[in-house]
């Protein structure tokens, strides 16, 4: 470790030990109502408190963030490919696919929960939704984007419609479709997360929103924590995996 | 031109469809188009919602106000990080990290601390706003090539020069881009605040109209947002394409 990266680390726990020290001083000076801002200590002993409901929202959360995720990629590559790889239909398509992915989604909430009701359903289907579209815009342009020779060259090899997607542009297209995911997955949690707060009977959105209605600061406080921690750990993770990807392709 | 044609009749049979649709299966629930030009009159009417034109100014304060703390925040905390290489490698993976995160999971202690007026829709605006600024900032001060800074040094000019002529130029694109983003964000922010909670606002009309099952009053005032949307991100656009031009 250089001197540099040294001194950047001690920086960063300094300024977090010190932003917590603060914290705690005013909130127990009670500088700031401890209604509304509860001190660091109090927090972690709501750890304690919610610790079983809060892991079974968060469960619930990730089960449902998971299998959006899935159906937003799935889709989402499938229809980046069959629109971005077929011209006629790009021209045509592609100004509606960017208007629906320019709109603020929370707009049609209402309505989706008006027809699938409270629970799972509208909580998948909007999660899909907010992740679908980062992913199906990126990879459209990226086969767009696939270098023509690739594919000529391979025509002139006499390369079949199969292959020319299955051998040349699918593997061209593999950096989108992992930066897709890298983007896709916080949009998918945003979307199950919000789903939960306006109208969810279980999960993390639903336990963080009835514990704001209750005024349990320090709960809501460690159950904030707790998710931002799971994401970041999430995002994180498929860094890694995207590194190593990328590593083994050379 | 055949395009065009193509696109029209995609759109013109999407809606025909959905019309058939809605009509047969259940028109309370999947709102036919052909009610929502009624609705839409009513609504511009203001025989549905009277208080439409204060929920509209509202909103649009809320986002003014929110986008304003944001770019303020942003370009302050962007060249903050960005100027100084030991404060940024330190604050900017931390910054990284936080924007990981979905930002509604900070909405519910925003509400509970600015309560259900503008002030949480206002914070939760900024707080969307302000992380792509930031990283716009940080990105772009990355793109100044380090040899205009020493030539414009070398020939003595101040820092403050310097910053002015030679960086905020060149890094123009990218702050631009970030600072629409960042607009755009932050009128998701407000409107998901007031969706999400609220007593006032498109956002409130929005959930009285679905709360009574008013669905074609709703889409209206779905069409009245989105045209809000698109308006400010048009004007953006405009700014955006002014300040390029400035700076080649």
């Amino acid at each position: 470790m250089s001197r540099d990266t040294l001194r950047v680390r001690l920086l960063q726990i300094v300024s977090v030990v010190a932003l917590l020290a603060i914290w705690e001083g005013v909130a127990r000076l009670g500088w700031v109502d401890p209604l509304f801002v509860p001190a660091p200590s109090a927090v972690v002993g709501a750890f304690g408190r919610i610790g079983r409901s809060a892991l079974a929202g968060l469960g619930d959360t990730l089960l449902k963030t998971a299998v959006a995720y899935v159906l937003s990629v799935v889709l989402g590559v499938a229809l980046g490919v069959a629109i971005g790889s077929v011209r006629a239909l790009r021209e045509v398509l592609s100004p509606f696919v960017i208007a629906v992915y320019g709109m603020p989604k929370i707009l049609v909430l209402p309505w989706i929960v008006l027809i699938l009701g409270f629970g799972t359903a509208p909580a998948i289907v909007y999660g899909t939704i907010h992740g679908l579209f980062p992913i199906l815009v990126l990879v459209m342009g990226g086969v767009r984007d696939v270098d023509r020779t690739l594919v000529t060259v391979a025509r002139a090899f006499g390369a079949s419609t199969w292959q020319l997607y299955w051998k040349v542009l699918l593997p061209a297209i593999v950096p989108t479709v992992l930066a897709g995911m890298r983007l896709g997955i916080v949009f998918c949690l945003l979307g199950v997360l919000i789903v939960e707060m306006f109208a969810g009977v279980r999960g993390m959105g639903y336990v963080m929103g009835s514990l704001a209605n209750g005024f349990q600061a320090p709960e809501l406080f460690a159950a904030t924590a707790l998710v931002s921690a799971a994401s970041i750990a999430i995002v994180l993770g498929l860094d890694a995996l995207n590194d190593r990807l990328s590593h083994w392709r050379g | 031109m055949r395009v065009r044609l193509l696109r029209a009749a995609i759109l013109a049979v999407f809606l025909l469809a959905w019309e058939g649709v809605a009509r047969a299966a259940n028109p309370l629930l999947y709102v036919p188009p052909s009610a929502v030009l009624p609705a839409l009159r009513r609504l511009l009417a203001l025989d549905s919602y009277p208080d439409l034109l204060p929920s509209v100014l509202l909103t649009l304060r809320e986002i003014a106000v929110a986008y304003a703390l944001a770019i303020a925040a942003g370009l302050g905390c962007g060249f903050a990080l960005g100027l100084n290489r030991v404060i940024g490698r330190a604050y900017a993976p931390i910054v990284g990290a936080l924007y990981a995160v979905p930002a509604v999971v900070w909405y519910p202690s925003l509400m509970l601390f600015f309560g259900l007026d503008a002030a949480s829709k206002i914070a939760f605006g900024f707080l969307l706003g302000f992380f792509p600024i930031t990283l716009a900032v940080l990105a772009g001060i990355r793109q100044v090539n380090p040899h205009m800074l020493a030539v414009a040094r070398a020939f003595g000019a101040r820092p403050l020069t310097v910053f002015v002529k030679v960086m905020i130029p060149a890094m123009m694109f990218t702050l631009v881009g970030g600072l629409r983003t960042g607009l755009a964000l932050s009128v998701i922010g407000v409107i998901v605040g007031e969706i999400l909670g609220s007593k006032a606002g498109m956002g409130a009309l929005i959930n009285h109209a679905y709360g009574l099952f008013r669905t074609a009053d709703y889409v209206a005032l779905v069409v009245v947002t989105l045209v809000l949307i698109v308006g400010s991100d048009a004007v953006a656009g405009l700014v955006e394409r002014r300040a390029e031009r400035w700076s080649d």
